[in-house]
This record gives structure tokens, sequence and C-alpha cells, in this order.
């Protein structure tokens, strides 16, 4: 198939999945029928995650059948990362030949997710410039912008570390490698709770929320 | 064309995961904590519409393959490990952060992205040293299909059982309080 018609199939495939996940999820929230539903949806501020799912499944089988592309969170920061590394270690076989200089998709997937965050966030009446996460971070950890920074620095150089290590993020590895029915999107799964469920237990051991 | 074929999929991608509550801290955090499943109900609801879509495209022919990641368990694994604890920590993953940032969360958009791209580079430099041990334990065929050598539309209704189990579960049991 022809780039341009896998693309307009692609289109057509999303608009009629995001009009069907509109609906469903306006009447979700009791929505008559008959009214705007569809419009209405993309106004509400959540959407049921099976909805989202359903549309996300949707989303990575255009993205795997139509352009041979995994969709990735991840890849746009090695992507990113990729001229400082070559600047770095200008010989490095990962900077030159894993990570190629001329690879560009996942940073314009990235800045497309931005983009579509942003407008649903307007829509939905969610969009507000914040320095720290909502109630529960501060709960934690306290108000001071500083800590949330340097825990969210290091935080994010650890999954970016393990997705380099496990080969895919939640959206490349868990999903994409899932859907494609790679066992190592399971064992990376396996490694995220196992992880993931002792990390979080220490952080609020102490507390009751 | 492909630019905007990447900037459509990158838009719906942050549109969902903006819509569904995971550009927030507590939402992803707490899937660890056994308090909000909405994380799991999404991942594991994509991950089976996902792999219908898969099969469906290579059965009628729309594509003859499709990109699947290698498998070598332990890099996987211990990636995973590493990637979970980040996860835990911070509240957000490479995907969900791009969803944060469009919702105007600061802490998102610079220590987290500088984290992202940080961690980017220390993998890229420790890529020599890891890669031969990692390579190891390298799964030379491709999918689980292959593996088990069945028919992957079976596995396809495994997954979907099984993702139905665990959504039963999760929606049975009360979010606890306290």
């Amino acid at each position: 198939m022809s780039g341009r018609r896998n693309t307009i199939c692609a289109a057509a495939i999303i608009v009629v999945g995001f009009a069907a996940a509109g609906y469903v999820a306006a009447r979700e929230c009791g929505a008559g029928v008959f009214s705007n539903q569809v419009s209405g949806a993309y106004r509400l501020s959540e959407w049921s995650p099976y909805v989202s799912g359903a549309m996300l499944g949707v989303v990575v089988t255009v993205s795997m059948a139509a352009f041979g592309r995994r969709l990735s969170g991840s890849g746009a920061y090695q992507e990113l990362a990729g001229p400082l590394g070559r600047a770095l270690f200008p010989s490095s076989v990962y900077w030159t030949q894993v990570i190629r200089p001329t690879e560009h998709w996942n940073s314009v997937v990235l800045l497309g997710a931005i983009a579509g965050a942003s407008i649903a966030a307007l829509l939905g009446g969610r969009f507000r410039i914040r320095w720290l996460p909502d109630s529960q971070w501060a709960d934690a950890f306290g108000p001071t912008i500083g800590k949330r920074w340097l825990i969210a620095f290091i935080g994010a150089a650890l999954t970016a570390l393990g997705a380099g290590i496990a080969g895919g993020c939640t959206a490349s590895l868990a999903v994409s490698g899932g859907a494609a029915l790679s066992p190592g999107a399971f064992a990376f799964m396996a490694g995220m709770f196992t992880a993931g469920i002792p990390t979080a237990w220490l952080i609020y051991r102490n507390h009751s929320r | 064309m492909s630019i905007i074929a990447a900037l459509g999929i990158g838009f719906c991608f942050g549109w969902l995961l903006q819509k569904t509550g995971l550009a927030r801290y507590d939402r992803v955090v707490n899937v660890f904590r056994f308090r909000d499943f909405a994380v799991l109900k999404l991942l594991l609801t994509a991950l089976v519409v996902g792999a219908i879509g898969v099969q469906a495209s290579l059965a009628l022919g729309l594509t003859h393959s499709v990109p699947v990641p290698a498998t070598f368990f332990a890099g996987n694994f211990i990636g995973g490990l590493f990637f979970g604890a980040g996860m835990a920590l911070s509240g957000f993953c490479p995907g969900t952060i791009a969803a944060g940032i469009g919702e105007g969360r600061l802490d998102y958009l610079i220590p987290g992205s500088l984290g992202l791209v940080a961690g980017a580079l220390a993998f890229g430099t420790l890529y020599r040293r890891l890669f031969p041990i990692l390579a190891r334990s390298v799964y030379a065929g491709a999918t689980i299909s292959q593996w088990c050598g069945v028919d992957p539309w079976l596995i396809v209704v495994l997954l979907a059982e099984f993702a139905a189990i665990i959504g039963y579960v999760v929606e049975r049991r009360p979010p606890r309080q306290g």
C-alpha cells in the first residue's frame, strides 16, 4: 500500500473510532441519545479507561500496521538525547547506529501528544500551569517544589534507563509489544509491577491515604 | 505525509492519556497501591484491542509484518524493574509525561523531560557494556505464538480472557480506603 493511502485510511479509522468512543463516553455519563452527546464527550473532563483503552488499541494498530512503527513515549527522548550523545561520544555505536540521526518519527509523535493533551485538557477544563502535582504528593512529600522537581528528575532518569535496558516503555513495549504478542512485553510488565509495588509501599507505608 | 501521520497518532495518544487522567501523579502511583486501577484498565484494554487489530491486519493482508520488539527476558524484566521504580517515584512514564506537559505541568516539562534525556544518555553510555550481557537471554523467535507453536488467534483469545478476569477482579474489589 502506498504511504498516502495508508495515511488516508488511518485518518478515517481514527475519526470513526473517536466518534464512536465519544458517543460511548457520553452515554456512560448519562447524556441523552438525541442531545449533542458526541460533541459533549469531547468536553467531558474524564473518559472511562475502557473507552480510552479501546481507542488506544486502535491507534496502536494503525501505528503498527499502517506505518510499521510501535507507539512510543521513550523513543522520542532517545532521539532528543541523540545530538548530545553524538557530541559527547562521537564514535559510539549506540548514538550513531542504534539511535540514528535521521530518525525523528517518535519526536513528532511526542509533539502531537503534547498538542492532543493540551486540547483535551483545554476542552475538559483541566488546563492549568502548575508547579506541583495535586494533593496526594504534598501529603506524602510536603509542598516543597525543589523536592518534587528533584524526585521527578530521578524518577524520569530511572524510567528512561529502564526503557533503554528493556527495549521500550509502557507504550512501545507493554502495549505495542503485547499487541504484537511479544513475550518480552509480559516480562517487562512483570518487572514494572515487581518494582513499582514495593517502591510505592515504601513511600506510603506511614500514610493512611 | 509521514509528519502528518506521526502528528496525528501522537495527537490521539496524548488526547487519550489526558482524558483518562493519566497526566496525574496520584492516578499513576495508585495503581501500585491497588487504589486506582485506571492505568491497568487502559493498558489491558489497549493491549487486547491492539492484539486483535494487529492480527486482523495481518490476516486481511493489510500489512505483511508488524514491528515486534525483541525479547531478551533478563533485559525486559530488569529494565522493567528500573522503569517501575521510576514510575512509582515520579508518577509518570515517558508517554504520560507528554500528557502532563499538555495539561500545563511544569514538573513534567522541566525536571521530567531533563531526567528522561539524562536517563537515555546514561543508557547510551552503558550500552556497549550492557548489551552483550542482555543479549545472552535473547529469545530467537518473535512472538508467543511462535514460542508455543500455536495459531496467534488462540493467544489473542487467551490474552482477552486474562484481561477480562483481571478487569472483573479489579471492578469487584472496592478501592481501599484508609
